[in-house]
């Protein structure tokens, strides 16, 4: 146990260089993302949300296509993505209920 | 001669023909946002999400300066997610713990 976590701690990619918190980093938008699903669709910002859809698709691509391939990356990038087009579409139809009331 | 220079640029392996250019490019919409919304009322912002903008600026700002080679353009980007969503805390934070709470109109 103790030679396994320290393996983790040394290796190339541990909590010792980027490689690491920098997808750790990311899952903070994931998180976010999941904790305002709860919350009343008024608190949506569509222009964090929609920038968000395309940073998250294009390093989607990025991940895949960086050399190594991360796939740490592209699981929270992925992730990320069905978060938040899922709060992209609740603000959709928010705004669009909300018209037809008038 | 710029002319050549422009076609190194469009011809890299990191240029703008591929996904390596534009996935850091496009980093710069998440403060573009921030910036827009700046001028939306603070119970709009959400906490976590400004927390974890904040955040990532933060540790992306950091680790751009310890790779190799040392990524400024990375670093720059991730210090504007910084500083916006700092601003953008700072804004909430003032208005649901710092400011004075309106006096009620009197009901006559």
């Amino acid at each position: 146990m103790a030679a396994t976590l320290k393996a983790f701690w040394n290796s190339p990619v541990g909590p010792k260089t980027t490689h690491f918190w920098g997808p750790v980093a990311n899952w903070g938008f994931v998180v976010a993302g999941l904790a305002d699903t709860q919350k009343p669709t008024d608190m949506i910002s569509e222009n964090m949300t929609g920038a968000m859809c395309i940073y998250s698709l294009l390093f989607m691509r990025f991940a895949y296509m960086v050399k190594p391939r991360n796939y740490l990356l592209f699981g929270v990038h992925a992730s990320n993505e069905c978060v938040q087009l899922y709060q992209l579409q609740r603000w959709v139809n928010f705004r669009m209920s909300s018209h037809d009331c008038t | 001669m710029a002319a050549s220079k422009i076609a190194v640029f469009w011809n890299h392996p990191a240029g703008p023909k591929t996904i390596h250019f534009w996935a850091p490019t496009f980093k710069w919409g998440i403060s573009i946002a921030n910036v827009a919304d700046f001028s939306k009322p603070p119970d709009k912002i959400s906490y976590p999400q400004q927390i974890a903008v904040t955040a990532t600026g933060l540790i992306w700002s950091r680790y751009s300066t310890v790779i190799t080679p040392k990524n400024w353009n990375l670093f720059s980007v991730n210090v504007a997610m910084a500083a916006t969503g700092l601003y953008q805390l700072s804004r909430k934070i003032s208005q649901d713990y710092l400011s004075v709470p309106e006096a009620p109109l009197n009901k006559v």
